[in-house]
């Protein structure tokens, strides 16, 4: 299939994804087929990248006088992220197996989601990469605004425009981009611009920096978490978050090296402050789903980080981390999501004992926890250790203090882990039943599964990862 | 070959052993069993055919140009807690299976045991610091899973949170000294870095720090001083558990971090702080040990004393005093946890010492072999206990450095060991039972399943013994004079004679005398301090509750609340404010509309005015 098809087929099928099931539940079925699909077509595109790893996949909607040329061309950095995206929508579709209210509208918006975010990840021409920047907002609205818990509408609206907002701020800096540079397409503006100002630099790194999130941008998160059902609760800290950190990455840092030099700084100070307080905030919280979002947003300040490096292994050691976020919070949101379903409850202190009654979703979110809290043969562990490493070899021994992070990450998971699994069973939970669907049990299985897999051999996926980075170290915009 | 199927299996073995239990609970067991017995058999088949240290390099993960190894290197130091490991490891699975009869989720209590016994076998096997911190975290999460097995009852699930954040608490600086040590060498690898160190091409600030920070790892892992707390609830555990992780093995690898780094620790000038946070954690054990109430709980304090003396043994400088007082200690705890267990078990759980006593004639061969654990803890020639302690107090004595306060302490800790142990078996075994009901449907346990792996242990004392010196020299691989203290012997002859009278006195002829001496103000407050271990637990828990979670903590969440997600919401009366102004003028009513005309042609008329001024 074409890939400009694969961007636009989606979006203009969601609608008829929403007609044509609206009285059978069929939806389901066709989007986990078309996600199966966008699963093998990433991979194979990732096999037909050449070795400068780099592939045009053409231009299209070309204008004579204005740069707004739709050019679609993907690199080492870009498939390993549209590949990431294909697993996590197909493991999200499977958990939401068992949405009842408007089904076909759930999964066209999902749907409609993925063309939106294929198009961020493929395009080079700025002004189309902030057009499906906004689309993404578009279902994202939706999903939580109907589909969410009781304080839906004020989350979603907060989300919507504390991100659009911050939208603004990046299309400001594009058409400074432009009137520097006279293009739109990154590579060309890379090798136009000699100097850029300051303020592109900040506008970027603000605007990327909210949908990180980074302290102090992070408030619209835990709302939006929250009130998110379980399923999106995954897709936005799966994807959402991560297309915030691959724009910082691919513009912020490889596309104003020299900018980012100068101002690497802010991006590790604000790294530092975001793990250390968002992992007090996480063992603050009394609120399950909250203490998993502030555990996301406290991991995410590792990956700022990582890339405050700008070194080689910083940033292979930050896109690994993503992964791992990707894999660890996912499930973590949605047994959390689970467990409030079941129970009605989002208080801690209300649980105790849900290992007596569903011994192997507890597991699971052990399994998964332990990974947020970096043990050995999980993902975290890997991630955190690499960028241990990355970071203590370009800023010094001072930087060992994240390790702070992991000690905080340990006694808020542990604790909830006392609070929430162990412990004498509750009347709460006691009166609670926990059956889940096999679909939805399945799909928690296969998070578990990458994240022990890919924890005990790492290799597999830094393979592509070194390789992706590989480019930018010989191009010297990376030391 | 077989290095790398001894690392595997374990792992395979607790899967194996899970499904098999799911299947039928009673093939948990034999799976588990077989696989303890076959660790034992390959770890005793290296130790018959070792020639040279097994050594093989394997790359683990590459980002960027760093990369990253995890190899497996084994040398008589890591033969001898393989050993350790897996012959405790098999005894402890076969006691499992009376101990743990009665339990339900027994697939759970295996898999995990072999869970652990991998993480043991992954530490000392390790080649790099890599491997070993991965090992090290292994028996950390296989120490809380364990701890909170029985985890529907509060008490169980809230020691494991303990065990786990205190022994992290450590494990950060352990993380951090992984990510120093790569920095400063650029190699990971346990010998190397050994190596750099004794030739001085490490800077000694980073030595020292880095030496510092494994210290601190360690004194987690093994329960010392400030961070024993854990060690104490972890006996909410099975005591199955308790012996081989908590007494035998887990808590041994502190003292094995610094014996495998020992060059690194004499280069980094650290030793001294070593023997010094040692003997105050000495003291601090035996002391609290003389007034526990629970069984377990003087055992986990005389632990934490032991594994001191082995501390101390290798801050007064000598290798073969701390390793073989570290082995011959996990023998002998392994076989008194297990005898307590063995007691705890014929008399339906009961801990609590005060409610037992006179079962010397119903559980006679319990009693018997708990009385040879319990010779070999207080040091009795010729029990092997007696060889070690006496090499660890007369290496003390040697070194000027350690001479003075460290030496008394270690004396004191070590002479009162005779005085707690006399004290639990006098409790339990002597004198008449307290309890009627409890003594009453107290029944002896089987031989093939309790005391044979009992009667294995104490042989095991009473063999090790003979082959102290065999062993010294097998760990350092020199010639090695072991010190002797001349006369001890008779020194304790009569420290055992004083004691014993005391402690005979106080709990069993004169018991009245004791209520009396504990009424005491003085000894009232002295004993809640014992009791309590120093009150180290309450001034951990109050800092942080006082400090983290109630300030800090709170602070920042007042923070988040009220200043930055407030600064956001903010802006929507702002925009509210300012869009209804600016929405007024934009009214149908004629005023509004005439009134904004004029604004406009002043605004304009004042902008030309500017204009022309300027």
């Amino acid at each position: 299939m074409n890939d400009v098809v694969l961007i636009f087929l989606p979006l203009v099928a969601s609608l008829f994804v929403y007609l044509f099931y609206q009285s059978s539940g069929g939806a389901k079925y066709s989007v986990l087929i078309f996600f199966g699909y966008l699963l093998y077509h990433t991979i194979s595109l990732y096999a037909m990248l050449p070795d400068t790893g780099y592939l045009e996949l053409g231009c299209y909607l070309e204008v004579e006088s204005f740069d707004f040329t739709l050019t679609l061309a993907v690199d080492k950095l870009s498939v390993i992220m549209l590949i990431l995206t294909s697993i996590l929508l197909i493991l999200v579709t499977l958990s939401s197996w068992t949405v009842s209210k408007a089904p076909s509208a759930y999964f066209a918006l999902l749907l409609f989601f993925s063309g939106a975010i294929f198009g961020v990840f493929m395009s080079t021409n700025l002004l189309w990469f902030f057009i499906f920047w906004e689309l993404t907002l578009v279902p994202m609205y939706f999903l939580v605004g109907i589909w969410g818990a009781e304080g839906r509408i004020y989350a979603a609206v907060k989300f919507f425009l504390y991100t659009h907002v911050a939208s603004m701020l990046i299309l400001l800096a594009f058409f400074l981009l432009y009137k520097q540079s006279g293009h739109f397409d990154m590579t060309l503006i890379k090798e136009a611009m000699l100097t850029t100002p300051a303020l592109v630099w900040w506008l970027l790194f603000v605007g990327f920096a909210v949908k990180m999130p980074l302290f102090p941008f992070h408030t619209w998160l835990p709302d939006a978490h929250v009130q998110a059902p379980a399923p999106v609760s995954a897709l936005l800290a799966g994807v959402l978050l991560k297309m915030g950190a691959y724009a910082m990455i691919r513009m912020v840092i490889l596309m104003l090296p020299e900018q980012a030099q100068h101002y690497a700084w802010i991006l590790l100070v604000l790294g530092l402050v975001s793990l250390l307080y968002a992992g007090v905030m996480a063992l603050y919280e009394t609120h399950l789903k909250k203490m998993v979002a502030y555990s996301s947003i406290s991991h995410m300040g590792l990956v700022a980080i990582a890339m405050a490096t700008l070194t080689y292994e910083g940033l292979s050691a930050a896109l690994f981390e993503m992964i791992g976020h990707a894999f660890i919070i996912s499930p973590l949101f949605l047994i959390a999501g689970f467990i409030h379903h079941q129970t009605h409850s989002w208080q801690m202190g209300e649980m105790g004992g849900i290992m007596q009654k569903a011994p192997y979703i507890s597991a699971l979110f052990i399994i998964a926890g332990l990974g947020a809290l970096g043990m050995p043969a999980t993902m975290g562990f890997v991630g955190e250790i690499a960028i241990l490493i990355s970071s203590i070899d370009r800023f010094g021994l001072w930087i060992a203090v994240i390790v702070i992070g992991s000690m905080l990450a340990a006694s808020y998971m542990i604790w909830s882990f006392r609070r929430v699994i162990y412990g004498e069973m509750s009347p709460l939970i006691a009166r609670s039943s926990f059956d889940i669907s096999s679909v939805e049990f399945f799909s928690l299985i296969l998070f578990a599964f990458l994240i022990v897999l890919l924890g005990l051999f790492p290799q597999l996926i830094f393979v592509s990862i070194n390789e992706a980075f590989e480019v930018y170290l010989k191009m010297g915009v990376l030391r | 070959m077989s290095a790398i199927l001894l690392l595997v299996l374990p792992f395979v073995g607790a899967i194996l052993s899970f499904l098999a239990g799911k299947r039928e609970k009673a093939y948990a067991f034999y799976v588990a069993q077989a696989v303890g017995i076959m660790l034992f058999g390959l770890t005793l088949f290296l130790f018959v055919t070792y020639t040279n240290p097994i050594d093989i390099s394997i790359k683990w993960f590459t980002f960027g140009s760093f990369s990253l190894p995890f190899g497996i290197y084994i040398d008589h130091l890591s033969l001898v807690m393989l050993l350790i490991a897996t012959g405790l490891g098999a005894l402890d699975i076969h006691f499992s299976h009376d101990y743990m009869k009665g339990e339900k989720d027994q697939s759970r209590y295996y898999a995990k045991i072999l869970f652990f016994i991998g993480g043991m076998i992954l530490l000392v096997s390790a080649k790099e610091l890599l491997g070993l911190f991965v090992g090290w975290e292994f028996m950390g999460l296989a120490s809380y899973l364990l701890i909170s097995f029985w985890h529907q009852n509060k008490a169980p699930a809230d020691a494991g949170v303990y065990a786990f954040l205190y022994t992290k608490f450590g494990d950060i600086f352990l993380f951090a000294a992984v990510g120093i040590l790569f920095y400063a060498t650029g190699t990971l690898d346990l010998q190397q870095l050994n190596h750099l160190a004794k030739s001085g091409e490490i800077s000694d600030s980073i030595t020292f720090v880095a030496a510092l920070f494994i210290f601190i790892a360690a004194i987690g892992k093994s329960g010392q001083f400030p961070l024993f707390p854990w060690l104490m609830r972890a006996m909410e555990g099975p005591t199955t558990v308790s012996a081989l992780i908590h007494g035998a093995t887990m808590v041994n690898s502190g003292i094995y971090i610094v014996a495998r780094l020992f060059d690194f620790y004499i280069a980094s000038e650290t030793l001294i702080i070593v023997a010094t946070v040692a003997s105050l954690s000495a003291f601090i054990g035996a002391t609290s040990a003389l007034v526990q109430t629970e069984i377990k709980k003087v055992l986990a304090y005389s632990t934490m004393s032991h594994l001191s003396l082995a501390f101390i043994g290798l801050g007064a400088g000598s290798l073969a005093a701390g390793m073989g007082h570290l082995t011959n200690h996990a023998v002998f705890k392994a076989l008194l946890f297990l005898s307590a267990g063995a007691v705890i078990m014929a008399t339906h759980h009961t801990k609590d010492l005060f409610k037992l006593g006179g079962l010397g004639g119903k559980l006679r061969l319990v009693a018997l072999m708990m009385a040879i654990g319990g010779l070999s803890l207080s040091g009795i020639p010729p029990l092997s206990g007696f060889y070690s302690k006496d090499a660890v107090i007369a290496s003390v004595l040697i070194n000027p450095q350690t001479y003075g306060v460290i030496s008394t302490l270690t004396v004191i800790a070590g002479v009162l060991s005779i005085a707690y142990i006399l004290r639990v078996w006098i409790l339990i075994f002597a004198g008449k039972p307290k309890e009627d009901a409890i003594y009453q449907k107290t029944t002896a346990p089987s031989i093939f399943w309790i005391i044979l792996p009992l009667s294995i242990m104490a042989i095991l004392t009473i063999v090790l013994a003979c082959y102290q010196e065999e062993l010294a020299v097998y760990i350092t691989n020199e010639a090695y004079h072991e010190p002797h203290i001349p006369y001890l012997p008779i020194y304790l002859l009569g420290m055992i004679a004083f004691l014993g009278w005391g402690v005979y006195r106080l709990y069993y002829k004169r018991v009245d005398l004791k209520e009396k001496l504990v009424a005491q103000p003085l000894f009232k407050s002295i004993h809640g301090v014992l009791l309590n271990g120093y009150y180290i637990e309450s001034m951990i828990g109050w800092f942080v509750k006082n400090f983290i979670l109630e300030a800090v903590a709170k602070a920042i969440a007042w923070f988040d609340y009220a200043v930055i997600d407030a600064s956001i919401n903010a802006f929507v009366p702002i925009a509210r404010f300012f869009f209804r102004g600016v929405g007024a003028t934009h009214s149908n009513k004629p005023s509004n509309q005439a009134g904004v005309m004029m604004l406009g042609l002043f605004l304009l008329l004042a902008m030309i005015l500017i204009g022309s001024l300027v």
